[in-house]
């Protein structure tokens, strides 16, 4: 349903670091995840819209704190859908060509 | 290398094209269960949380906190099938069940109260709960479990 979401999301820098500074260390508030950034709040909220839009990012309340949780799922699902089908395909080649030299060999 | 952090609240989302009965049916009966779940046969009542192994072993075996059909589950996590995990704390798992447009719902896992238990915060996160909840929209979108 979203993969161009995803791919969008994925397709820059700025998002890239947040999710890997998310991945360090998960549920973070914004003011956090700023103080890592040579960037306004308004720029690093801009980016953090965009990959919630793509749901790589999952806020929860906690008390007063918005909290941003890195979510992997859709990662996994664009990995079953787009690497997993072409990367097999090139080991069953390969394996097709091991089959056919040690026949002929 | 750079060490992760074990995060003692995990969250994982998904879309999934089905109804908040379907989504709810299929995390709380074994048939549905046995073939996303690591093959877990997983029964939930108002009462309780029951996780049996292929061979009956007993996986899980723990108190039902909220039971809200068809929206919300909360259920405490003990990680009965390795020794070692099952010999820490006590976790939580709640789910979240949230119709969205075009007949989707979002189905959120929210894992959290990790802290006395962080070889189960390991093990389940990265390609634990991803595993079984991408397994969990191939099943209901396609009828199919992953191949594997």
């Amino acid at each position: 349903m979203d993969d161009d979401r995803v791919f969008k999301a994925l397709a820059d820098p700025t998002r890239r670091y947040l999710l890997d500074r998310l991945y360090e260390r998960d549920g973070r508030t914004l003011t956090e995840l700023e103080s890592a950034l040579e960037m306004t709040r308004f720029g690093v909220m801009k980016h953090l819209k965009v990959l919630e839009d793509a749901g790589l990012v999952v806020t929860r309340r906690s008390g007063r704190e918005k909290l941003h949780f890195l979510n992997p799922v859709p990662i996994r699902l664009i990995h079953n859908r787009w690497i997993d089908k072409y990367t097999e395909r090139q080991i069953s080649a390969l394996a097709d060509l091991k089959t056919t030299l040690e026949e002929t060999g | 290398m750079t060490t992760m952090t074990q995060n003692v609240t995990q969250v994982y989302q998904v879309f999934i094209r089905a109804t908040p009965e379907q989504i709810w049916e299929a995390i709380t009966t074994p048939e549905f269960t046995a073939r996303y779940f690591h093959g877990a046969r997983i029964t939930v009542t108002k009462d309780h949380y029951i996780s049996l192994g292929p061979d009956d072993a007993v996986w899980g075996a723990d108190s039902v906190l909220e039971f809200d059909p068809p929206r919300k589950l909360v259920h405490g996590w003990l990680s009965r099938y390795d020794e070692e995990m099952a010999a820490e704390e006590m976790s939580r798992v709640t789910w979240e069940i949230d119709p969205q447009d075009g007949g989707y719902c979002s189905l959120t896992v929210v894992h959290d109260q990790l802290e006395g238990a962080p070889k189960t915060a390991a093990s389940v996160a990265g390609p634990g709960w991803m595993f079984v909840l991408s397994g969990l929209k191939t099943l209901l979108e396609t009828g199919a479990p992953l191949a594997g």
